[in-house]
């Protein structure tokens, strides 16, 4: 049962390193390359600016489009890597790749002190966020193994690793879940797991040359601009769907769950966020088009998979347009998905159990959550094939040297339970993210954002019955928007190493705003080879 | 009297309870359920070895690498005799698996890792004597992701060169624990095995061979058909090339291998097998590749030396 898809990442990486290979370094794309990790800044920022200067301005993000410069950069050539350390010492090509290999550990404790709450897990619900003051970790440690296996075709294998103990169980939060890593089903004792194992063809339709540089699931070489783009096997959707070009890579970057995607977009996925299926891209220069079928579970939010690809499966669609406004480069993408899972509807549910109280969520024959509320109604008397759809819209714009801003927001049904993501029905994610080189610390990355999340109205309807589903449900309600803020601080140290500091505070956990605000603080390093 | 009756038969109904409470453990006792272990024996060589579980210790150049895509079936690698020695039980009658490995080999050095993942793991539950044995149900639906005891190790050619006569090596690999003791997948407890391997070319004919221990730590003796403890291996391999167009040739021989527990040497739970191999195969240039097959029957039929088997692998291999 995994919440969060492992690594997007990586992917989110790989527009940034699309560069156009005739062009010159500094002017590639038709626009100057802003990599974060150059500090020709000084002519915009006065290096004196302070870290805490440079907090506030993120705080009042309506300066900061003229106050800071730059873009977020991907993971450049002078960083650490085992690759790269073969291609200095001429042992490997690394712009014409034929295999590489890239690993990653990250280890993230949180701490959430004590907050209010009037009640917890009433008359037998089970899905409250506890009160008491808790600790929750995770560790990962990622292989990355590419190889290429005849023209325009690459296959990647990505093994993992996760050793995870959540907040209360992984329960009682919306998007507002503070560590994205966490996966539902997930223990203390390590597990070693296959996330991906997948082979992409692409097909070149001619436009100007790209360079897609080396990096964990991206081999080293070129492309058209126009091409097709075939990916079949075991991946993470958002491997390829919603991929944010400068949200660094998410182990670097914001912490909670809201920011790797919209927290509305249930896409179709496994309990650890991996789906099997294909997806195809057509890019035309600056556009581009993708399409995918992918595998839900069996049972909602379980590890099982459903390979009737025919009868049940999360089908999504994207279109993308690559833009430049005075000379900034940016990017808005819709995203719309239609989900046919075996899924319950909450007014079905409690129809259900309107018309027969016998039918509540101590009496389900089939699968359900173990709630032990006998007044309540349970989704596993509604479960049938159903359909749940949403759309979303991103938009990301770099405002100056070392800094964009990103806004995301999905709407979904909300007539369906979670099968596979978050509870929210509906969500809307701001954000803004720096790299410091204003501050001599070009490495390092900082960031705000802030995470909105609703609810359908039958689904607080069910929820305020005593209703249960995959995350939330506390026995009783009063609905509200979950409103999250996320704040972090990244710094390089070494050239493998990071460390960070994040402190989220969620106000009205669970969409229950009868309960918190709750405040986390967590520390995170991660490395990367 | 009435009264004396009436005490009487209490007495006994006490003492036909404390009777039975007395031996309450041992009925509880009675059904011992096994809790599964790393049933498959069938240890790979490491990737680019050329053979299935034997090393041609052709390990030279400068950088190389190599790649392998495994999978096999075996028939009934876990079939427990019962006490009477005629009721069997296929607690294991079916197992399928593909491996995914990759090395990196630098002049006579290789260092390697290879991923595991049960496609199927399916048998027959039921009871043996003492012992309820639950057999596994183990599908990619049902472990989409699952990697069972995934593994890396070192492998060095000590003596001889590349297509010479003799050479001699030594591997060494940790086996990390990963999935579940009842899915027969894992011992749930870290492994390892040191090799001493032997490898040669005389004329159109291979062979290779390997002596090793198998470090276990698990001994769940005296359940019938488990582990019992660190195992000896053993195995021997030969065959005849054809050389063919291109570079191209054909290799084809058994390869005969084995394991027994130090415990019950070569008694109890000592299983070999024979496979018989072949194998076509590109070698000698930058980038080459091997396609295999074997086919094999346990000699000595125990946990792990299945049935029969069948093997597939693909290896890309090479070096600069």
């Amino acid at each position: 049962m995994r919440l969060r898809p492992l690594i997007p990442a990586v992917v989110l990486c790989i527009n940034n390193r699309e560069r156009c290979a005739a062009i010159p370094r500094d002017y590639r794309c038709g626009v100057p390359n802003r990599g974060l990790g150059q500090p020709n800044l000084v002519r915009v920022f006065d290096i004196g600016r302070s870290i805490v200067r440079v907090l506030t301005g993120l705080l009042l993000a309506s300066s900061l489009a003229s106050a800071q410069n730059g873009a977020p950069a991907p993971r450049t050539s002078d960083q650490f890597s085992f690759m790269q350390l073969l291609a200095d010492k001429d042992l490997h090509d690394i712009e014409n790749e034929s295999w590489n290999a890239y690993g990653q550990f990250t280890y993230i404790s949180s701490w959430k002190p004590s907050f209010s709450a009037p009640y917890t897990n009433l008359n037998g619900s089970i899905n409250s966020l506890l009160p008491t003051a808790e600790r929750s970790f995770t560790g990962t440690a990622t292989l990355y193994l590419g190889l290429r296996l005849w023209n325009g075709a690459e296959a990647y294998l990505v093994p993992e690793l996760i050793s995870e103990h959540p907040l209360s169980q992984l329960r009682g939060l919306g998007g507002g879940i503070q560590n994205f890593e966490l996966q539902k089903g997930g223990t203390d004792a390590p597990q070693i797991y296959r996330s991906r194992l997948f082979v992409k063809q692409t097909i070149g339709l001619g436009g100007k040359s790209i360079v897609q540089e080396s990096g964990p699931l991206q081999l080293g070489t070129h492309y058209d601009s126009r091409r097709l783009v075939f990916v079949a096997g075991n991946f993470s959707i958002l491997d390829f769907f919603d991929t944010n070009a400068f949200d660094v890579d998410p182990r670097q970057g914001f912490l909670s769950l809201g920011f790797l995607t919209y927290a509305a977009y249930d896409f179709a996925s496994d309990a650890r966020g991996y789906s099997y299926g294909g997806v195809g891209e057509f890019y035309w220069d600056d556009w581009a088009v993708r399409l995918g079928r992918i595998t839900p579970p069996k049972d909602p939010n379980q590890l099982p998979i459903d390979f009737r690809l025919f009868k049940y499966y999360g089908d999504q669609m994207e279109v993308e347009h690559k833009h430049n406004i005075r000379g900034q480069e940016g990017m808005v993408r819709l995203l719309a998905y239609r989900n046919r899972e075996n899924m319950g509807r909450f007014s079905d549910a409690i129809a259900a159990f309107q018309a027969d109280p016998e039918k509540n969520a101590t009496t389900c024959t089939g699968f359900n959550y173990g709630s032990n509320n006998a007044d309540a109604p349970d989704l596993c008397w509604a479960r049938k094939p159903n359909v749940k759809k949403g759309i979303g819209a991103f938009a990301e714009q770099y405002i100056g040297h070392d800094i964009g801003v990103f806004t995301r927001a999905m709407y979904s049904d909300g007539q369906t339970e979670v099968y596979a993501y978050t509870s929210t029905d509906r969500s809307a994610t701001v954000g803004v993210l720096a790299k410091g080189s204003s501050w001599s610390r070009p490495k390092d990355v900082v960031g705000i954002g802030g995470n909105l999340g609703w609810i359908s109205n039958v689904h607080a309807q069910y929820l305020g019955m005593g209703g249960v589903d995959g995350f939330v449900g506390d026995g009783a309600i009063t609905a509200a928007a979950e409103k999250s803020i996320d704040l972090f601080y990244s710094a390089k140290f070494g050239k493998i190493y990071s460390l960070s500091g994040d402190y989220q505070r969620v106000v009205d956990p669970g969409f229950n705003a009868a309960r918190g605000p709750v405040n986390i603080f967590t520390v995170r390093i991660h490395g990367e080879f | 009297m009435a009264s004396f009756e009436s005490n009487r038969s209490c007495v006994y109904t006490l003492l036909v309870g404390l009777v039975l409470l007395s031996f309450w453990p041992l009925l509880a006792d009675a059904q011992q359920q096994p809790s599964g272990f790393a049933v498959e024996r069938f240890y790979q060589s490491a990737p680019g070895s050329g053979w299935f579980v034997m090393d041609d210790l052709d390990i030279g150049g400068r950088l190389g690498g190599a790649l392998s895509l495994t999978s096999g079936y075996a028939r009934n690698p876990l079939v427990i005799t019962g006490p009477d020695s005629k009721q069997k039980l296929a607690v294991v009658s079916q197992e399928a698996f593909v491996g995914i490995g990759g090395a990196i080999t630098h002049d006579r050095f290789r260092g390697y890792i290879d991923f595991p993942t049960p496609l199927v793991v399916s048998g027959t539950s039921g009871t043996l004597g003492p012992y309820q044995f639950t057999a596994p149900s183990v599908s990619l639906g049902t472990n989409p992701d699952t990697v069972s005891d995934p593994r890396t190790g070192v492998d060095a050619r000590l003596f001889g060169e590349p297509g010479s006569l003799l050479r001699l090596g030594a591997g060494a690999q940790l086996i990390f624990p990963s999935g579940i003791r009842a899915d027969y997948v894992t011992d749930a407890r870290y492994r390892a095995m040191f090799r001493f391997l032997a490898a040669g070319d005389v004329g159109a004919f291979r062979y290779a061979g390997q002596l090793g221990v198998h470090v276990r730590p698990l001994n769940d003796a005296p359940v019938p058909g488990s582990p019992n403890g660190s195992e000896f291996l053993y195995g021997i391999g030969g065959g005849r090339r054809f050389a063919g167009p291109g570079g191209w040739a054909v290799v084809a021989g058994p390869e005969i291998f084995g394991e027994t527990a130090f415990r019950s040497f070569f008694s109890g739970e000592t299983g070999t097998e024979a496979l018989l191999t072949g194998r076509l195969e590109q070698t000698g240039t930058e980038r080459n590749l091997r396609i295999k097959l074997g086919i094999g029957h346990a000699l000595v039929q125990n946990f792990g030396a299945a049935q029969w088997r069948i093997v597939f692998g693909v290896e890309l291999f090479g070096h600069k």
